[in-house]
């Protein structure tokens, strides 16, 4: 062999050998880096498994500490879990137990729920529907449910729901519907009786005064002043009691709300007001602000300004009259206010005087009904009324109307 | 590049011209690596250029010519080496359309630092592919030996038109045709 071949073969083997010890050297790298990554990973694999077990944890406590029952069932109703309040509303003794929740629907709910279950199938929820269930116990409930579809990957794979027992609410339902039924249909009663008291009660009055007049009108020369007197003071006591039958027939039909709210201007309907009243010529009326227009009945809101203005002409005792109407705005109501110069109430007596029968001036124009037929009408527009007064120098009355 | 390329260069060239011409070819070059090389390891292209160019110096034939040639026996390798990535394509046009955003996306995964060229489809229908390949190493006949043999794998041949974009051959149209 020929010397240059001889060195050529020994660079080819010394390449040989470098390339190798080079080969090892990387493969040595490649295995540390290997060893560093698995380390690394199962580093990172120890986190996510505590971390997952933290989480799995936590909907654990979600899923047992619900109030409300929660169950989890496959596409054809087969329960696959549920919590404790499940397990209690439908009659299981534990949770592990096996159960078809279309099986424990009642036989004439069958039809809605089928239908209920294709919305969830569609729609992918279902909510506030409520059906007939007997529970394992054969216990009739009325259940209220949301539903909602668990998907995995875009396919439907089961369906989760909170069941609300809604038997006893439903039954409280039907009960204060009934309830109400019956006082709207007493209360009709009564309205109707009041009417028919009434006008019962004023005819014999009537006929008393016509008889008093009649024996009046025989006996005219016959008659002294005494008797005489005394017969007005019978007239006088008559056209009392015919105005109280009046008022209270009055009173109790202020009770009854009509549905017809309407739009009232109270600027308006308080200067109507002022031509239809009488009022003195030493009187005046002022409105001070220009009044809102509120959402109301107009004949109630028209009585509730015409007894409080009424009222503080009667009670001026003052050679100039005074009555000053106001209003402010807090927000969610108006607040107005009446004022007077009159002869004042006592403070004992402001409490009082917003209850039935209770006129502090013996006349025969106050039958003690007026103010509180305004109390009425003010907590019908879910306001407040109060006053303020000083005896002998006037009165102010407060009320709030809810805008 | 990858060592692979020119360890299996390497060989094919001892296969082809004997020791003495590899012998030669390294001893010419001016080489980093001394002529040493390992498939797992990274070298330089400057390298293999060198190596080309004396090998062509050397046999009289064009680098393009042997660069074909080096890329059919090297689809050899990749035929050994990842039989599971061929498997999973039926048709030579789909296999060639995907380099871009198959084959090369995998073989990122496997050498992060590999320098890749790029392969533009432009056209493609059931038996023709129209695509544009940029590399600044200008080694198209490398890509036309694959391709060739790419066809052969699923036993069928095709008519590639190569058509320089740019005059150093970093951009390079191939027009394929099955036949």
């Amino acid at each position: 062999m020929s010397q240059d071949k001889i060195d050529m073969l020994q660079r080819a083997l010394a390449r040989e050998k470098a390339a190798r010890k080079q080969a090892e050297k990387i493969l040595e790298n490649k295995a540390a880096e290997l060893y560093e990554a698995k380390q690394k990973l199962e580093k990172s694999y120890s986190e996510l498994e505590a971390l997952l077990n933290k989480t799995d944890s936590q909907l654990q406590g979600v899923f047992e500490n619900i109030v409300d029952a929660y169950v989890i069932m496959d596409l054809m109703g087969n329960i696959l879990k549920m919590n404790d309040a499940a397990v209690g509303l439908l009659g299981f003794s534990d949770a592990s137990e096996n159960g078809n929740l279309m099986d424990m629907v009642h036989p004439t709910d069958l039809k809605l729920v089928a239908g209920t279950f294709k919305n969830l199938l569609f729609e992918g929820t279902v909510t506030d529907s409520n059906f007939k269930i007997v529970t394992k116990q054969k216990i009739e409930k009325l259940v209220h449910v949301n539903a909602s579809i668990i998907y995995d990957e875009g396919k439907p794979v089961a369906a989760q729901g909170i069941v609300r027992d809604i038997t006893e609410i439903n039954s409280l339902q039907i009960q204060k519907e009934r309830l109400l039924e019956k006082l709207e249909k007493s209360n009709d009663e009564l309205q109707e009786y009041a009417h028919i008291v009434s006008h019962d009660l004023k005819s014999p009055l009537r006929s008393i005064d016509a008889l008093v007049n009649w024996i009046k009108e025989d006996n005219k020369d016959k008659l002294d002043e005494i008797s005489l007197h005394n017969f007005s003071l019978i007239e006088t006591t008559l056209e009392k009691m015919e105005q109280l039958i009046s008022d209270v027939l009055v009173y109790s039909s202020v009770g009854v709300e009509t549905l017809e709210k309407e739009t009232v201007d109270l600027d308006a309907l308080v200067s109507d007001l002022k031509t239809i009243l009488f009022v003195p010529d030493h009187v005046s009326i002022s409105v001070i602000q220009p009044l809102p227009k509120i959402e109301g009945e107009k004949v109630k809101l028209q009585q509730l300004f015409q007894n409080l203005i009424s009222n503080a002409i009667k009670f001026i005792d003052k050679e100039v009259g005074l009555v000053e109407i106001d209003v402010k705005d807090n927000g969610t109501h108006y607040q107005f206010s009446v004022k007077d110069n009159g002869i004042g109430i006592e403070e004992k007596f402001h409490e009082k005087i917003f209850k039935i029968f209770h006129a502090l001036n013996k006349s025969k124009h106050s039958t003690g009904i007026g103010l509180s037929i305004v109390k009425k009408i003010v907590d019908l527009h879910q306001g407040q009324i109060w006053l303020e007064s000083i005896p002998n120098l006037g009165t102010t009355f407060f009320f709030t109307l809810k805008k | 590049m990858k060592g692979i390329v020119f360890t299996e260069f390497l060989d094919l060239v001892e296969d082809k011209f004997g020791l003495e011409v590899l012998d030669k070819i390294i001893t010419q070059s001016n080489l980093e690596s001394g002529g040493i090389y390992t498939s797992v390891g990274t070298y330089k292209f400057s390298e293999m250029l060198q190596l080309l160019q004396h090998l062509s110096a050397h046999t009289d034939i064009s680098i393009d010519d042997l660069l074909l040639v080096y890329a059919e026996h090297f689809f050899g390798v990749l035929e050994e080496s990842y039989p599971g990535l061929l498997a999973t394509y039926k048709d030579p046009i789909e296999m060639l359309s995907s380099i871009e955003n198959h084959i090369h996306v995998e073989v990122r995964k496997i050498y992060p630092d590999a320098e890749l060229p790029t392969f533009e489809v432009l056209e493609k229908t059931e038996d023709s592919l129209v695509m544009v390949y940029k590399s600044n190493r200008a080694m198209h006949h490398f890509g036309l030996g694959l391709m060739n043999k790419t066809f052969e794998h699923f036993n069928s041949t095709a008519t590639i038109v190569l058509e320089k974009l740019k005059e150093d051959g970093t951009e390079v149209k191939f027009v394929i045709n099955k036949n």
